[in-house]
């Protein structure tokens, strides 16, 4: 058996981490491998497409209806393929604090005997930005070592990216936390692939794989369904395999080396994004 | 950088929980996990209205971090004002609630219509020391209390001095302020104590003017109600203990509230009479006593050190060695204040030293040439120091631990007396 891998997967608000995760995931299952989805992210939506809707309840909602002394089938539900499925949760929107949620959430997890040996994979879907301490969590402690970055031809996209490479580096310093790569999730922007593998270069690691654009994705979501599950003939299926083929062969893994805002402006400058920024075509 | 700090004179903003038990029927509700509380609850003297081991307190956990603690506070509060009987109800805020971003104040506002006030001051710890926590507690009271008075009422002067329990000799010390302040025919009003509480809280807009005595803190506070009750304020820095002071004090707060000029200086007189008899009296002890040394040096907040280094060099003809302030006075505040310690009699000026780390001071007063046995008026922690270098030692300023006080004072002329007599009886004992 091999060793446990446990990726965290970070990027911009919206960019689509929680469908790329969960279709990855789905594409992982069908090569065999036992996976763990964690969904880092008080909206706690991480896991719909693996379990067929919003059917999780989250741990901070159990331990806050039923204090911490609980079973671990209260919050771990099994999902599509066999994949098991965590949801952190949150404290309602504008109070408490989401980030030590976390950090509560995941040492839950561990003592309840969640991580077991028998798994392949266990990802770390975290929310937008690492705003604070919390949301790096999956990063401490010698938990995630491997991070991957969903990005897209899109500015904003590539800033965050950039931003959440910072909080890599700093977390790289102390323990063995890696950047894997960057993963596409195209918004068919003009030159997007070529600006990705540009900003990954930059960045010190490599553009892992570039997912396309295709409305099925839409489709399966409002059926809560991966594409995989969903389509499985479809050329966006098979691109989610793909980029599962692309991270279990992945064995680069880097300190990131993120850039000054400066730099970053110049290489969007030349590949046209700054030119563009109010016409882009989706 | 982090670096040690030894010795530190003063404790978390959360401390003001002991500005709130100074005000007779008030009540503490803290905020806070159980730790805060229990850390805070060791003060002598204050277990009398409510204990300082008996009050509400959240005693926020894991889960309200994560949840928020909104809740709990509501509870507490409601369940407070079921179960004690206080007038003032003045919730105090921890770290914990103020990062987790516990709107605490929408919580106190929902009391708005209960029988009983409540308010709440964010004490957090990361704000600053208790020095500043007490300004946020008097804050408290004039933002979410008090209402502006369509009177004011003639010769009504509230006094504002420094900090309950922080100065172990608070009580006395106000009510002698209160008594020389009344002898000029002017009405004191203050809140602290036996026998103040609400109705002297209440009586604050009505005031002519605000008079406070004190260095640094409180002026914020003057200031709040001067903005808001159009109330002015005279600032007196120094704490006057001894004649000198005290008639500057008098003539001063007298020129303000335009009393009689010939009334003051009857006042002072009378004073100045009886303090002077007392020291000719024992002229021989300062004459003849090799013991007391010429040099000195204060070890204290701003208010002591800048009120005793005063009183020493004016009224007893010391020689001030460097003086340190250890109450982490603001920087803006400083300047100011060190000139204070260069406006002494007889063309002396006094070297001041901000310094919180006890280390790096009794290296300092361990080095300097006193020309003789030291005497150091300082915290409990200048005892040993002192002692090895056989000086004379007056324990003065928190931490007190080698006397109880009850009513014990030195402000005022009497005050000055008191610390000569204090002085002088460590001197005579040296040799006993």
């Amino acid at each position: 058996m091999s060793e446990l891998r446990q990726i965290a997967i970070y990027g911009k608000g919206g960019i689509g981490k929680s469908t790329t995760t969960q279709n990855l995931t789905a594409g992982l299952v069908e090569h065999g491998k036992k996976v763990m989805v964690v969904g880092c992210d008080p909206k706690a939506d991480s896991t719909r497409l693996l379990l067929g809707g919003l059917a999780q309840k989250t741990v901070l909602d159990t331990i806050r209806e039923e204090g911490e002394d609980i079973e671990l089938d209260r919050i771990l539900k099994e999902g599509y393929g066999g994949t098991r499925c965590v949801e952190s949760g949150g404290p309602e929107p504008g109070v408490g604090c989401a980030g030590r949620g976390i950090i509560t959430s995941i040492n839950m997890l561990e003592n309840l005997g969640a991580y077991t040996d028998d798994l392949d994979y266990v990802f770390y879907d975290v929310l937008g930005d690492v705003v604070c301490g919390g949301f790096a969590m999956p990063i401490r402690e010698g938990k995630a070592k491997e991070i991957y970055i969903v990005a897209s031809g899109e500015m904003m996209a590539l800033y965050a990216a950039n931003n959440i490479s910072k909080g890599i580096r700093r977390y790289a310093r102390t323990g063995g936390v890696r950047l894997g790569g960057i993963i596409c999730n195209s918004r068919n922007v003009d030159r997007e692939l070529d600006l990705l593998r540009a900003f990954s270069k930059e960045l010190g690691t490599k553009l892992l794989y570039f997912v396309p654009r295709d409305n099925v994705v839409q489709h399966a979501e409002i059926n809560k369904k991966t594409v995989i599950e969903y389509k499985p003939d479809s050329n966006q299926a098979q691109e989610y395999r793909n980029l599962a083929q692309a991270v279990i062969e992945n064995e680069d893994f880097v300190i990131p080396t993120p850039m000054t805002q400066e730099r970053l402006e110049e290489i969007l400058m030349e590949y046209g994004m700054m030119e563009l920024a109010d016409d882009y075509k989706i | 950088m982090a670096k040690l700090l030894d010795k530190q004179r003063y404790k978390c903003a959360l401390a003001a929980m002991q500005t709130v038990q100074a005000i007779d029927r008030a009540l503490p509700v803290l905020h806070s996990g159980p730790g805060c509380a229990q850390k805070l609850s060791d003060t002598n003297g204050s277990s009398g209205y409510f204990s300082p081991n008996i009050f509400p307190c959240t005693s926020i956990n894991e889960k309200d971090v994560v949840f928020g603690g909104v809740k709990k506070l509501h509870s507490t509060i409601d369940n407070a004002l079921k179960v004690i009987d206080a007038d003032l109800y003045v919730v105090l805020t921890g770290c914990i609630p103020e990062i987790v971003g516990d709107d605490s104040g929408e919580v106190v506002s929902e009391f708005a219509d209960s029988d009983k006030p409540v308010i709440y001051a964010p004490t957090a710890g990361f704000k600053g020391n208790n020095y500043k926590g007490h300004e946020q507690v008097i804050d408290a009271i004039i933002d979410q209390y008090l209402k502006k008075s369509d009177t004011k009422q003639k010769g009504l002067v509230n006094i504002w001095a420094d900090v309950p329990y922080q100065d172990l000799f608070w009580l006395g010390n106000i009510r002698e302020l209160e008594k020389l302040v009344s002898e000029l025919g002017l009405t004191p009003n203050t809140i602290f104590g036996y026998n103040r509480g609400i109705d002297n809280i209440n009586k604050i807009p009505e005031a002519e003017f605000n008079l406070l005595v004190s260095p640094w803190v409180g002026l914020s506070n003057v200031k709040k109600l001067e903005r808001k009750f159009g109330t002015p304020y005279l600032h007196i820095k120094t704490l006057p203990i001894g004649a000198t002071q005290t008639s500057a004090f008098l003539r001063e707060v007298g020129e303000f509230a335009g009393v009689d000029k010939e009334k003051v200086e009857s006042v002072i007189k009378e004073h100045e009479d009886y303090y002077y008899y007392l020291i000719g009296r024992y002229a021989d002890l300062f004459l003849e006593n090799r013991v007391i040394n010429k040099q000195f040096t204060v070890v204290a907040d701003a208010q002591y050190a800048l009120g005793i280094t005063k009183f020493l060099v004016n009224d007893l003809g010391l020689v001030p060695a460097k003086q340190f302030v250890v109450d982490d006075t603001p920087t803006k505040y400083r300047k100011e204040i060190e000139e204070e310690f260069k406006n002494l009699n007889f063309g002396i000026e006094a070297e001041v030293s901000f310094e919180t780390d006890g280390y790096k001071i009794h290296e300092e007063i361990k080095t300097h040439d006193y020309h003789g046995y030291p005497l150091v008026l300082g915290g409990y922690y200048e005892k040993e120091v002192t002692e090895s270098l056989k000086g004379n030692y007056i324990n003065i300023s928190w931490p007190v631990q080698d006397k109880v006080v009850f009513d014990s004072f030195y402000v005022g002329y009497a005050g000055g007396i008191r610390l000569i007599e204090d002085i002088y009886t460590v001197a005579v004992q040296r040799f006993n």
